[in-house]
C-alpha cells in the first residue's frame, strides 16, 4: 500500500525529469535490514551537496578565481552523488557547469551555479514532500514508514 | 547486520561463491559510499567501506588476505585513485575496480592502463556489482596461468613490463606469490619450507624457479650495495652472493625488479618505467646497466630524490643490517605516495616527501624487522584459493617457506609495520572509517585502531542511527532527528532552518513550492520567512541553520523552503488542496491505487493529523496516479514488483 503511494510520488518526480530511474533503484535497495535507507541516503546527499554547492559559490564569487581544477573536483563529486540518487536535472546542470568550467569561462560558470542552486533547491523541496507523504501515510504496523 | 565472522574454508564455501566476497569500497563521497554499501550487501557480499584512500591502504596492508576485491573512486582528496590502484596492485595484487562520475573515454582509458580490472561509471547499478566477482576469478586464473607458463623469469618479466601496471605487479610478485598461488595439487610437488631456491624437475624444459627468500634477498642487496647500484652487474652480484645453483638470469631479473622498485620509491614517473625496460635488453651488458643506473641517478638526482645508493642501503638496513639511515615512520606514507607519480597530470607533492631528511629510526624497529618482513609477506595467500584464509593469517605468520621477499613488499611491509605503530599512537590521524558504517560529520570520528581484529573491522553494522529515527514528525516522542527541525512540537513542524540563499536572485517564489510541511499552521513561519528574506541576498551565508540542534544531522537541515502563503495548496499534504497544476494530469486513471489507499486508511490508527492528509489524498481526485498510465508500466512497475 505504501508502495503505491511511493509509486505515485516517484512518478511525479519522474515526470518532471527531476528524478530518474536511479531513484527507483534506490527504493529497491531498501529492505527490512535497512528500512530507512532512502531517507538516510537522501539526507546524506543533502548534507554533502549543500557543502559542495557552497564551496562552489565560494570559489566563484571570488573575482580572482582561477582554480577551475578544484571546481571541477567539487563538480565531479556533486555529479557522482546526484546521479547516484537519481537527481537527473541536478546532474545535467552539473554537466553543463563542468563544461563551462573546463573552458575556464567564469560568467558561464556563474550562470550555471545559479541554475544549479535553483535546481537543487527544487529537488530538496520535492524530496521533502516525498518523505512527508511517506510519514503522513498511515503505516501498517511498524514505525518506519517505508515498509 | 551480524558481525562478520570468518567462515572457515570448506568445500561448501566454494559452492556459495560469490556469496561472501569481501569487498572494500573506497570513496570520499559519502552518499555514493552508502549506496554502494547497500548494493553490495544485497549482492550478499561482505562490505567494508572507507572514505579515505590512505585509510583504505592501511586496512589492506594490515589485513592482507582479508579482501578479495577493491572498489575505488578515481577522484579522492587524499590520494589519487590511480595511485591507490597501483599500490594495491603492487602490494596486494588485488583486483581493483575504479568508479567515477566522469565517464569520459580518456579517463577510462587511463584507468585501464593503470591496471584497473574494470571501470564503473556512476551511477552504479546493482547489476553491475553483481558481476564483480568475475574479476576476482579471472585474475586468479591469469596468475596461475602465468605461473605455469613462466619459463625464465626474466623473459616473462621483460615481456610484461611493456604492459600495464597490474601485470607488472603480478610479475613482480610472481617470485613471491607465484609459489603461494599454486593450486593445491602442485603444492605437494614443491617444498615450501626451504628458503633457498628450488629446482623443478630437471626434465622440464623451463628453468628452475628461484624463490627469493629473505636471506637470499639480503645477500643480493648487500652484494648490490657493495658494488654500487649503478655498477651492479648480475655477474658480479652472482659472484658476491656465492649461492650455489643461482643463475645469472635469476639475478638479472631480480635486479631488474629491484631497480624498478627503487625507482618507484624515488618517485620517478610511471611512464618512465617503460624507458629502462627498453634499454634493459640483455642485462649482463655493462652498457645497459650504466644507462639504467645513469638513468636512475639522473632522474633521482634531478628531482632531488633519494639517491639509489641510499635507497639500496636503506633497503639493506630494513633487512636487518645496520647501515646509515632509515626512513622515519612519518615518512612512509609520503614516500609511498611520492613513489607513484602518475602520468603527467597527476602530480604528487614531491616536495613534501623529499623535504624530509631521512631520520634514523629508533632501534626497536630494526629488531622488529624480521618479524615485519614475515608479516608483510602474507602474500595474499588468500588469493590462492577461494575462500581465503581469514584473520588468522594476518598476525604472525608462519614462514610461508620461500617467502620470496620481493623487495617492494619488504619495504612496504616494513613501512606498514611502522605505520601500524604510528597509527596506534596517533589517533589524530583522524581516520574515520567505521566498519561499513557511514561517516557522518557530527559523529566523532572513530580513530581507527590499527590493530583491530579484522573480524570486527569488517563488521557490517547497519547504520545504527537510522534505527533511531522516528519519522513521525508529528508525534511528540519523535527524537530530535527530524526533518531538519530541532524541536518538533506537537502537530507543528518547525522548520526554522533557512533554505535558501541559493536562489540568489531574490526570494523564493511561492510557486516554488515547498515544504512538505504539515498542513497545520506553523506559527513561526513568519520568523522563518523573514530570516529567509534577510539571507536571500545573493551570497549565501552558509546556510543559516537554526539554533536548534539538529541531531544526528539527519534532518534536512538544508532544506526547508517555506512557502509564503498557502502551504495548503500543496498537493498531498494539505487539506482539500488542488494539486499544483503541474502535477495534475488527466483523470483517466486506474482507480486502483486510490482505492487501495482508501482501504488502507481504515486500518490506520494514526493520529488525526496524520489522517487528514490521507483523506485529502483520497478525496482529491486529481492525483498523480494517472501518471502511471503515461509511462510504460513495465519498467517502473517491475521495479516495484514485490
Amino acid at each position: 500500500m505504501i508502495i503505491r503511494v511511493l509509486k505515485i510520488w516517484v512518478f511525479v518526480f519522474y515526470v518532471k525529469g527531476v528524478l530518474d530511474e536511479q531513484f527507483l533503484e534506490l527504493q529497491q535497495l531498501q529492505d527490512e535490514t535497512s528500512p530507512n535507507f532512502v531517507y538516510d541516503v537522501v539526507n546524506i546527499y543533502f548534507q554533502e551537496s549543500e557543502k559542495l554547492i557552497r564551496n562552489l559559490r565560494g570559489l566563484l564569487v571570488d573575482k580572482e578565481f582561477s582554480d577551475y581544477k578544484k571546481m571541477g573536483k567539487h563538480l565531479n563529486q556533486l555529479m557522482g552523488s546526484s546521479s547516484s540518487i537519481g537527481a537527473k536535472r541536478v546532474n545535467n546542470i552539473c554537466l553543463a557547469f563542468r563544461a563551462a568550467s573546463e573552458q575556464n569561462n567564469r560568467p558561464a560558470c556563474l550562470r550555471a551555479l545559479e541554475l544549479l542552486e535553483n535546481e537543487y533547491c527544487y529537488l530538496n523541496n520535492k524530496l521533502h514532500e516525498f518523505f512527508q507523504v511517506m510519514i503522513d501515510s498511515p503505516s501498517s504496523t511498524t514505525t518506519a514508514p517505508f515498509c | 547486520m551480524d558481525s562478520l565472522q570468518y567462515v572457515p574454508q570448506s568445500s561448501t564455501a566454494e559452492i556459495e561463491f560469490p556469496v561472501g566476497l569481501r569487498v572494500l569500497v573506497v570513496d570520499d563521497d559519502v552518499t555514493c559510499l552508502k549506496i554502494m554499501e547497500q548494493m553490495l550487501r544485497r549482492c550478499m557480499y561482505r562490505v567494508t567501506t572507507c572514505s579515505q584512500a590512505t585509510v583504505a591502504l592501511n586496512l589492506l596492508r594490515e589485513n592482507r588476505g582479508c579482501f578479495d576485491v577493491v572498489l575505488s573512486d578515481v577522484h579522492m582528496p587524499d590520494m589519487d585513485g590511480f595511485k591507490l590502484l597501483e599500490l594495491v596492485g603492487l602490494e596486494m595484487d588485488l583486483p581493483v575496480i575504479m568508479m567515477s562520475a566522469d565517464g569520459r573515454t580518456n579517463l577510462v582509458m587511463r584507468g585501464i592502463r593503470h591496471g584497473a580490472c574494470d571501470y564503473l561509471i556512476k551511477p552504479v547499478r546493482e547489476e553491475e556489482l553483481k558481476n564483480i566477482w568475475q574479476h576476482v576469478v579471472r585474475k586468479k586464473k591469469n596468475e596461475n596461468k602465468e605461473y605455469e607458463h613462466s619459463g625464465s623469469l626474466d623473459d616473462n618479466d621483460r615481456h610484461k613490463r611493456g604492459s600495464d601496471d597490474a601485470e607488472y605487479a603480478s610479475s613482480v610478485n610472481e617470485g613471491a606469490e607465484g609459489l603461494l598461488k599454486i593450486p593445491k595439487k602442485r603444492r605437494d610437488a614443491k617444498e615450501e619450507d626451504d628458503g633457498e631456491q628450488e629446482n623443478d624437475d630437471p626434465a622440464a624444459a623451463k628453468k628452475p624457479r628461484v624463490v627469493w627468500s629473505v636471506e637470499l634477498h639480503q645477500q643480493f642487496v648487500s652484494a648490490v650495495n657493495q658494488l654500487g647500484i649503478d655498477k651492479a652487474v648480475p655477474k658480479r652480484i652472482l659472484e658476491l652472493m656465492n649461492v650455489p645453483g643461482l643463475t645469472r638470469e635469476n639475478v638479472a631479473s631480480h635486479l631488474q625488479k629491484f631497480r624498478l622498485y627503487l625507482k618507484r620509491l624515488s618517485g620517478v614517473a610511471q611512464q618512465q618505467v617503460g624507458i629502462p625496460n627498453s634499454c634493459c635488453g640483455p642485462l649482463e651488458q655493462n652498457g645497459n646497466h650504466s644507462s639504467l643506473g645513469g638513468f636512475d641517478i639522473q632522474a633521482l638526482a634531478a628531482s632531488g630524490h633519494i639517491p639509489p645508493q641510499t635507497l639500496a642501503a636503506l633497503h639493506a638496513e630494513l633487512l636487518g643490517r645496520p647501515t646509515g639511515t632509515l626512513v622515519s615512520p612519518g615518512m612512509d606514507q609520503r614516500l609511498l605516495q611520492a613513489s607513484f607519480k602518475g602520468p603527467a597530470g597527476i602530480s604528487i607533492d614531491h616536495g613534501v616527501a623529499y623535504g624530509q631528511p631521512l631520520i634514523r629510526c629508533p632501534s626497536n624497529i630494526s629488531k622488529q624487522v624480521p618479524q615485519s618482513i614475515i608479516a608483510a609477506e602474507n602474500v595474499n595467500t588468500a588469493l590462492g584459493g577461494w575462500p581465503p584464509n581469514g584473520p588468522g593469517t594476518v598476525g604472525p605468520l608462519t614462514n610461508l617457506g620461500g617467502l620470496g621477499a620481493q623487495s617492494g613488499n619488504i619495504l612496504m611491509g616494513m613501512l606498514q609495520q611502522q605505520q601500524k605503530q604510528t597509527l596506534q599512537s596517533e589517533p589524530s590521524r583522524s581516520i574515520n572509517v567505521q566498519p561499513s558504517c557511514l561517516v557522518v560529520p557530527s559523529q566523532p570520528s572513530a580513530s581507527f585502531q590499527a590493530g583491530k581484529n579484522p573480524a570486527s573491522m569488517n563488521q557490517n553494522c547497519s547504520f545504527s542511527r537510522s534505527s533511531a529515527i522516528n519519522y513521525s514528525l508529528v508525534s511528540p516522542q519523535s527524537n530530535n532527528i527530524s526533518f531538519g527541525a530541532g524541536q518538533v512540537s506537537d502537530g507543528n513542524l518547525k522548520t526554522p532552518s533557512v533554505l535558501n540563499g541559493y536562489s540568489g536572485p531574490g526570494s523564493i517564489s511561492p510557486s516554488m513550492l515547498s515544504c512538505s510541511i504539515n498542513a497545520d499552521n506553523i506559527p513561526n513561519r513568519q520568523l522563518q520567512n523573514s530570516t529567509l528574506a534577510s539571507t536571500a541576498a545573493g551570497q549565501l551565508p552558509g546556510f543559516a541553520r537554526n539554533a536548534s540542534d539538529t541531531q544526528g544531522s539527519y534532518g534536512f537541515n538544508s532544506g526547508q523552503v517555506l512557502d509564503q502563503g498557502p502551504l495548503r495548496n500543496l498537493g498531498f499534504v494539505g487539506k482539500g488542496n488542488s494539486i499544483p497544476s503541474r502535477f495534475a494530469v488527466d483523470e483517466a486513471e486506474s482507480p486502483m491505487g486510490i482505492l487501495d489507499y482508501g482501504k488502507f486508511q481504515g486500518g490506520s490508527n494514526g493520529n488525526k493529523v496524520k489522517q487528514e492528509p490521507s483523506m485529502d489524498f483520497v478525496e482529491n481526485g486529481k492525483v498523480c496516479i494517472p501518471i502511471i498510465q503515461n509511462f510504460s508500466p513495465n519498467d517502473l512497475m517491475s521495479v516495484f514488483s514485490e
